[in-house]
């Protein structure tokens, strides 16, 4: 058996283009680099990396307090550190359409010791065993991710892993070196040949990109690869994002790939990505039929088209407290929805038993009961958020 | 603060409710509403109780 040695094969008329192989052995053709492990498809462990799923909300303003707001599965970490408007902002680099914005409108300069603001994305851990974490075949896996701030210099980005050993590992970035102008990160995470990551539909990764924090997550440093979790090596280097108002970051193209070289983000369809949220937040399924048990409280049972990763949690959108109830063969009864008065669920679906405080037309007990949200905003939301 | 519910029969529902944002949390152990719910009696806290039916 023969083999060619070469470093590059091109047209006879090109200088660039071509097959190109470094000296670790990684094959770029015409400029994309191929996966150095792992599968050719499916390869990114970030589900929603374009930011195009926003279900609860495009825009939040007036945000404080952690929690998921626009983009699917990416959590917004807010702790005592300014007031900001969450979005799915239409700015984005070539090649996308939406980014996570974290837009700052009232501003925090001297954070106290615990307060924080981050963006986690914490990644379900069964999904994680092609990495082989606690073993000697360990993988190496590859960030990268596209960010835009109107601030310029160095921020921090960890991974935390909180099965059988809470660790840690982080890095400092220059997330920009000229202002308001889109670039693209690559990070590289170490395998951990020590750290089992559990086969279970629990936490397995947390990725964290700190915009700012107090002195508990700061000055420890970054950690030299995975260590035990010291909050002072979080956000070793503080980008201060926040520090003033109309501070903003914006992510988007979010990739972790096991290799050891990034490759090009991996496109698919609205479609796609779309139903991957829904094992973590969906909206109570539309259709749902059950009967109203009184005037003013009903039973709405249903399944979901994409099962969850847990039985969920229900509350009504926070963002439009209206909920349309049909009274069946009454074709107005908007109701708004006074509260969610409990629940038989199961991963699958269930039944949702509600109370409203007005209806366009007043129901009998033992009527029939349909449920027909209003576009986006008229909805029961079900989480199983990690 | 969090409260009990009852199911029509009497019984403790598989549910519990956060009162200051209306959320129906289950009483699974891998939803995160409920394992922050286990983190808050662990403090000490205790729910009200279910209303009367």
């Amino acid at each position: 058996m023969s083999t060619i040695k070469v470093n590059r094969i091109e047209n006879t008329s090109t200088t660039d283009g071509g097959v190109s192989i470094d000296t670790d052995g990684h094959v770029t053709i015409d400029g994309q680099q191929l996966p150095t492990a792992g599968p050719l498809s499916n390869r990114n462990l970030i589900i929603n990396g374009a930011m195009t799923v926003s279900q609860r909300s495009t825009s939040n303003a007036g945000q404080t307090a952690t929690a998921y707001r626009a983009c699917d599965r990416f959590q917004t970490g807010i702790d005592s550190l300014g007031t900001w408007t969450v979005s799915q902002a239409a700015s984005a680099p070539a090649g996308f359409s939406k980014s996570l914005k974290m837009e700052c409108t009232t501003a925090n300069a001297s954070p106290s010791a615990g307060s924080f603001a981050a963006i986690f994305y914490t990644i379900e851990a069964q999904d994680l065993q092609l990495l082989n974490y606690g073993t000697a075949n360990a993988e190496v896996v590859q960030l990268s991710f596209w960010v835009r701030s109107n601030k310029t210099g160095s921020a921090s980005f960890a991974v935390r892993q909180r099965d059988n050993s809470d660790k840690l590992f982080s890095k400092v970035y220059n997330f920009n070196s000229t202002a308001d102008t889109w670039k693209k990160i690559e990070i590289e995470i170490p395998a951990d040949t020590a750290g089992v990551i559990n086969d279970d539909n629990g936490q397995g990764l947390t990725l964290a990109w700190w915009l700012n924090s107090g002195s508990n997550f700061t000055g420890g440093g970054a950690t030299t690869g995975w260590e035990a979790l010291d909050n002072t090596k979080r956000n070793p280097t503080n980008a201060g994002i926040g520090g003033t108002v109309n501070d903003y970051f914006e992510i988007t193209g979010v990739q972790l790939e096991i290799g050891s070289k990034a490759t090009p983000f991996e496109h698919e369809s609205y479609g796609q990505t779309l139903a991957k949220c829904q094992r973590y937040f969906q909206y109570f399924p539309a259709g749902a039929f059950g009967r109203w048990n009184s005037s003013t409280s009903a039973e709405l049972g249903s399944s979901f088209s994409v099962p969850m990763r847990t039985t969920p949690s229900l509350s009504i959108n926070p963002n439009d407290n209206v909920c349309n109830i049909f009274r069946v063969g009454i074709t107005t009864n908007q109701c708004t929805v006074s509260s969610l008065n409990n629940a038989y669920m199961n991963p699958t679906g269930g039944v949702a038993a509600l109370t409203v405080s007005s209806t366009a037309s007043t129901p009998n007990t033992g009527d029939g009961a349909a449920y027909d949200p209003d576009g986006d905003s008229h909805v029961i939301f079900c989480s199983a958020e990690l | 603060m969090y409260q009990l519910i009852n199911n029509y029969d009497g019984n403790e529902s598989r549910y519990i409710k956060m009162l200051s944002t209306g959320i129906l949390i289950p009483k699974v152990a891998d939803n995160t509403d409920y394992q922050e719910y286990l983190a808050w009696l662990a403090e000490g806290n205790e729910p009200l109780p279910a209303d009367e039916p």
